[in-house]
């Protein structure tokens, strides 16, 4: 018995259901909030694109005033702490944005894709310290706004933010054969080009060799990033002298225009093997492990008719009847757990607002008087909320192995459904089912519960045994926990 | 349909208490009420319907063995004899000194006025709301806050949002959280068994799960489960013990349709480890003005049933603790166990109503009128300073 189209469009292709939100009709509904999505600012980072780098590169000058005097014999380790503090807060709080937007934004298939694209290009906040801050820009800056254009367009704004270079070491690389390579003994750091290869575009295993990847990291030389303004930079200085052959196409010395790097990804973009290999990652996200291979044909057709069209290459996708067929094989990631589950329980967005004030220790309001009067310790109540706001969000999304922005590797996150089916991660989905069911499900009733977040993709024993838990926080809890809330 | 985060949290804020990234947080709500005076009264809500069979025994009752030849005991077999009748589950032998020492009672044969659907969540929902008007949703207790003479004093804090349905409602109470989570009951472990068994994958993972010490132990361990219990009582024992009068808690695991006497022997202990944490927690002088009853929404069946556990049922049992109690008594009116005495034949018949032992527990601990509490609190009750539980 599968669900309906519009659970499947929300389970599938979205964050799942909320009570009160239309459920998206059929592949058109799902398309059309591409074009809505990219039009509107996210919740992060929390001051805009302009203020954030305000912000950076002022938490980021201090530091560097500091490093210098530290370096002339005053350093001054409270400033440095406090520089490491406030990005930690920004990452904090731009993380919760990133929870909240997918929690509350009605646009669920473009959440998704958001998170499916951020993950394709990788970058995290644990590289350094003002990728704190730099990440969530990345996101709402490079990926966000070109998702539904061409593949093209969204691979150079990826590759050419400063989250990348720095993440991928690019900053580092010199060009043996450029003007500073000549002069001192820094190198070519090839991680860029590499992942650039095997991870954004062509594949692994689909053919290129190591002469590849060290060409493509000569020809990204010169590329830079600019720490003080937070912007990339092109320096020739650092640019490899050419020309460079890379997969039949020789890339013209540039030590001038540094335009070469440019025709390269524009050349790796329209590659079929680019156009075959994120097709597959496309469909084995959305659909199953190992997709219907039909699908993935079309999406292929798709992308090479339209030059790389990405809603073009969803279109196809969604279009195609087996995308829709054998619900329930892939198993919701943590993030998608999670959110879907404060999805289902309808938390107003103030409500969960207040989960990062309480986190934030900022909450000074009548409640921590009455605290005292009562003789138990403001601070102590605070600290307490602080875990509990923590343990409901952050902590949750640590245990279960997937943190916000902090993937382990340049491969992101793991995709296949078993990863996430583990013995312990169960343990820990069933831990926080049962702590969001007693905060937010107390007086809930679990059959209402189950209807709002599953439609028609609740089983039929599902629906029995939840209605006979010994306790209504026990049924809320099976809901969350049950399969085919985790399956999608 | 009502989603209740909406109204809970504009109105609660979202407030909680946990401990740390690291460890899992916690989650068993303590909900609580301070007011003058020294009275002290503490409602433990047994969830999932214990079974009062099992925990006080009938051994004297001629149907008894026959009616329960795998669970039932006898002096004998290791039951802690009461009173030559009656007997208690040596699961809960840790609450015979306080028999022994008058501190204990126990109330046979009660139920709530809810019959025949046999729900728990109907059933737990009449217990904490007293059997007022569903559509109202506030708990008896809540309601009894506002009937107390000069309540008016009493502190209100409000630190998360897990307040239980017993004690929701108008007037203000506070509810604060232990430290540590709980393990899950043996009950909701097995409907989570049942939960996954049309799922070979879900299922495996979850039999896994079970046996990993590491995901076992934050989620299925007895050890930790009995630490919760008693960090639940103690914390509970220590706001008693300054200015908060009321307090209220639920212990879950009852539901033992398969297995009972293991999972019994568990949930009794929690019990036990709930009531003999609070007396040590509370000191000997605030212990001596405490009123502790536990109630559970109803029953279950006489018989054992095929899988040796029993299932839902009416009449029930209701424990009462405390310094404050003149105890060493199974109260109540012993319907007997033949066959033309059960309710349909199957369930032990109630014969008193377990709100008019809250009540005459509220009129003595707190002075509230007869007149409000058969009229605001328990709506159409019977209950007045004659009642049978006020001679105890």
């Amino acid at each position: 018995m599968n669900p309906s189209i519009p659970t499947l469009a929300a389970i599938r292709f979205g964050y799942g259901l909320r009570p009160g939100e239309e459920l998206p009709a059929d592949a058109d509904a799902l398309l059309a909030q591409i074009e809505e999505g990219v039009a509107e600012r996210p919740r992060f980072p929390r001051e805009g694109l302009t203020g954030r780098i305000e912000t950076a590169t002022r938490v980021l000058s201090v530091r560097a005033a500091e490093a210098k005097a530290a370096k002339a014999g005053n350093p001054n380790a409270d400033l440095r702490k406090e520089t490491q503090r406030q990005a930690q807060r920004i990452y904090r709080q731009d993380a919760m944005g990133r929870i909240a937007q997918a929690i509350h934004s009605p646009l669920g298939f473009y959440e998704r894709l958001a998170t499916f694209w951020v993950d394709h290009f990788s970058t995290s906040v644990l590289k350094s310290l003002p990728m704190r801050m730099i990440v969530p820009l990345y996101e709402a800056q490079s990926i966000r706004p070109n998702i539904g254009g061409s593949f093209s367009g969204l691979l150079q704004a990826a590759i050419l933010h400063p989250a990348m270079l720095i993440y991928l070491d690019q900053n580092q690389s010199v060009g043996p054969d450029s003007v500073a390579g000549r002069k001192n003994s820094r190198g070519l750091n090839e991680n860029l080009g590499r992942e650039l290869l095997e991870l954004h575009t062509l594949g692994a295993g689909s053919g290129y060799t190591q002469d590849d990847v060290r060409a493509a990291a000569l020809i990204l030389t010169g590329l830079s990033v600019d720490n003080r303004a937070l912007e990339v930079v092109y320096r020739p200085r650092l640019a490899e002298a050419g020309p460079v052959s890379l997969l039949g196409r020789s890339y013209e010395d540039d030590e001038g225009d540094g335009q070469d790097h440019i025709l390269m990804l524009e050349d790796l973009a329209a590659n079929p093997k680019t156009a075959l290999h994120v097709s597959r990652k496309l469909a084995r996200h959305f659909i199953a492990d190992d997709p219907p291979e039909e699908v993935v044909s079309s999406m292929v057709d798709a992308w090479t008719k339209s030059q790389g069209n990405l809603t073009e290459v969803y279109r196809a996708m969604l279009t195609h009847p087996r995308a829709w067929s054998d619900p329930g094989q892939k198993i919701k990631q943590p993030f998608e757990f999670l959110v879907s589950g404060f999805r289902a329980f309808d938390l107003p967005e103030k409500n969960f607002a207040e989960l990062l004030r309480d986190m934030e220790g900022e909450d000074e309001g009548p409640v921590e008087k009455a605290m005292e009067m009562a003789g138990v310790r403001a601070k102590e109540n605070a600290k307490r909320k602080a875990g509990r706001a923590n343990a409901l969000t952050f902590g949750a999304l640590q245990r279960m192995g997937q943190p916000v922005w902090q993937p382990p590797s340049p491969a992101g996150f793991a995709d296949e459904a078993g990863v996430w089916l583990s013995p312990s991660q169960l343990s820990e989905r069933i831990t926080w089912s049962r702590m969001v069911a007693r905060i937010l499900g107390q007086k809930m009733e679990p059959s209402e519960f189950l209807a709002a977040a599953l439609g028609d993709a609740a089983r039929p024993e599902t629906q029995r045994i939840v209605s006979q838990a010994p306790n209504k926080v026990h049924g809320i809890t099976m809901v969350l926990a049950s399969p085919e809330f985790n399956r999608r | 349909m009502t989603l209740q985060p909406n109204v809970l949290l504009s109105r609660r804020g979202f407030l909680a208490g946990a401990c740390c990234a690291a460890a899992a947080p916690i989650l068993t709500p303590v909900t609580f009420a301070a007011m003058p005076g020294d009275n002290r009264f503490v409602t433990i809500v047994l969830r999932g319907a214990m079974d009062g069979l099992d925990l006080v025994q009938p051994y004297g009752d001629p149907a008894f063995a026959a009616l329960r030849p795998k669970l039932g005991l006898t002096p004998q077999t290791g039951l802690l004899d009461l009173d030559g009748f009656f007997g208690l589950n040596p699961a809960a032998s840790a609450l015979m000194p306080l028999w022994q020492a008058g501190e204990l009672s126990f109330v046979h044969a009660v139920s709530t006025p809810y019959r025949d659907q046999r729900s728990h969540f109907d059933g737990q929902d009449m217990l904490e709301t007293g059997g007022s008007d569903k559509a109202e949703r506030t708990g008896w207790l809540n309601r009894a806050l506002s009937a107390i003479p000069r309540s008016d004093a009493r502190k209100a804090i409000d630190i998360n949002t897990s307040m239980e349905l017993i004690l929701s409602g108008p007037s203000d109470v506070d509810s604060w959280s232990t430290q540590s989570n709980f393990a899950l009951a043996e009950d909701e472990i097995a409907f989570l068994d049942r939960l996954y068994e049309g799922d070979d994958a879900f299922a495996r993972a979850m039999q896994e799960a079970k046996k990993t010490d590491m995901s076992a132990d934050a989620l299925y361990g007895d050890a930790k489960r009995g630490a919760g219990i008693a960090e639940m009582a103690r914390l509970a024992g220590g706001m008693l013990r300054e200015d908060y009068r009321i307090a209220s808690f639920s212990i879950n695991g009852w539901d033992t349709h398969v297995g009972q006497k293991a999972q019994f022997k568990k949930a009794a202990g929690d019990l036990s480890t709930a009531i003999t944490t609070l007396k040590a927690s509370l000191g000997d002088e605030a212990w001596g003005k405490t009123v502790v009853l536990a109630i559970t929404e109803f029953g279950r069946t006489a018989r054992e049933n095929g899988t040796n556990g029993t299932d839902h049922g009416t009449g029930g049992l209701a424990v009462l603790a405390g310094g404050a109690i003149s105890g060493g008594k199974v109260l109540g009116q012993w319907p007997g166990l033949g066959d033309d005495h059960l309710l349909d034949r199957r369930d032990l018949m109630p014969t008193g109503d377990v709100r008019e032992i809250a009540a005459a527990m509220l009129y003595r601990q707190f002075g509230i009128d007869p007149d409000n509490l058969t009229g605001k609190v328990f709506p159409g009750l019977a209950f007045d300073r004659s009642s049978i539980y006020l001679k105890g």
